[in-house]
């Protein structure tokens, strides 16, 4: 069936255009709120003395260019020596690291406020969106969809003879959830944008295991072949200023 | 090199070692971002003013892209070294990312204009 439904205006008025503000405001006030909220906790100075000796080795590995082959050895040296070597980590101490780290009440806090102020406001709203904007057609997807769509876009609407492209409030609701993101990177600023999958990775990869980090670092390091590149600036100079004053 | 938005963000034309300061690198990744974002919203809405349907309008959201792209290139001299690492930034990034924008503002405005 192709023809055209003409739906009434008054759903535009008080469907589409609420339910979107409605979340644009709840993902306004959700940034404002988690920023009010972040506690900060005494950092550790075991933590920062270990994440700050892998960024001097991330640095040694990045810049290796830079230095003479004999610097660059000691350096590497200093870092993986077996017995005194920053990173290298005596096998009984790596299993602790990590279970502390999850029975350590202050991040288990912070986990689960992070991620409560980010399933409440979305099952809140599909709540409300069920309860009250259902079983309506509630806009038409300007693209055609399968069959297949059928039974999870038009949620409500239990005619069989309705085109696909006529969809129910709840895809809306979710339409506007994934649309959403790139508005409110626009509006609220860099990092805060909606983006609950990138979130959901940080908390499954958040073991910070520092041992396990120490260890790969220390890996990188031993893996890195010397190369070293100040001969070469000398004639890449030359070659600059020769372009200049021709 | 400093021109508006973008910073340079390597040191000189190279060829075997090249060397970005990340700062810049992400400030200009970030602005292409935006620029991106702010695109497909507003081709979200043309798309759905001029009633555009089915792959017409996925086709006018690769255009529109494809004319970022180009403007980006033109902005940044044609040069990649200078403001980016690699080409990919300029082309490929974040065209995915808008496709949802671009969907719920092309949905939003075609059911304003054509269906109520």
């Amino acid at each position: 069936m192709a023809e055209d439904l003409v739906l009434d205006t008054a759903i535009r008025d008080w469907v589409l255009v609420p339910l979107s503000v409605v979340m644009v405001l709840i993902g306004v006030l959700r940034y404002f709120v988690s920023k009010l909220m972040r506690s900060h906790q005494a950092p550790d100075l075991k933590v920062v003395k270990e994440g700050q000796v892998i960024l001097r080795a991330r640095n040694l590995r990045a810049a290796s260019g830079f230095i003479p082959a004999k610097s660059f050895r000691s350096r590497k040296t200093y870092f993986t020596n077996e017995e005194n070597g920053l990173l290298h980590v005596p096998k009984g101490q790596s299993q602790n690291a990590q279970a502390q780290m999850f029975s350590d009440p202050n991040l288990a806090m912070d986990m689960m406020k992070k991620n409560l102020s980010m399933i409440i406001p979305q099952t809140l709203t599909f709540a409300w969106v069920n309860f009250f904007f259902s079983g309506f057609v509630a806009a038409k997807i300007p693209f055609p969809l399968t069959q297949r769509f059928r039974g999870m876009l038009q949620n409500g609407i239990d005619l069989s003879t309705v085109d696909v492209s006529y969809v129910s409030s709840r895809s809306w609701y979710f339409l506007n959830l994934f649309g959403l993101r790139g508005l409110f990177s626009l509006i609220l600023g860099e990092e805060n944008a909606m983006d609950d999958t990138q979130r959901m990775m940080q908390m499954s990869g958040f073991g910070f295991d520092p041992s396990r980090s120490l260890s790969a670092e220390k890996d990188g390091i031993d893996i890195i072949q010397h190369d070293w590149a100040l001969p070469k600036m000398e004639k890449r100079a030359e070659d600059a200023l020769k372009k200049l004053l021709k | 090199m400093v021109w508006e938005g973008d910073r340079g963000a390597s040191g000189g034309a190279e060829d075997d070692l090249p060397i970005f300061n990340a700062e810049n690198l992400q400030s200009n990744v970030k602005s292409i971002y935006y620029s991106r974002t702010f695109l497909s919203i507003i081709g979200g809405v043309i798309a759905g003013i001029w009633g555009f349907t089915g792959f017409t309008g996925f086709i006018f959201y690769f255009l529109v892209m494809a004319a970022a792209s180009f403007g980006l290139a033109t902005q940044a001299k044609f040069s990649v070294c200078t403001y980016f690492d690699s080409w990919n930034r300029i082309f490929l990034d974040g065209i995915f990312g808008g496709l949802m924008s671009f969907v719920l503002f092309w949905t939003f405005a075609y059911d304003i204009v054509h269906i109520f």
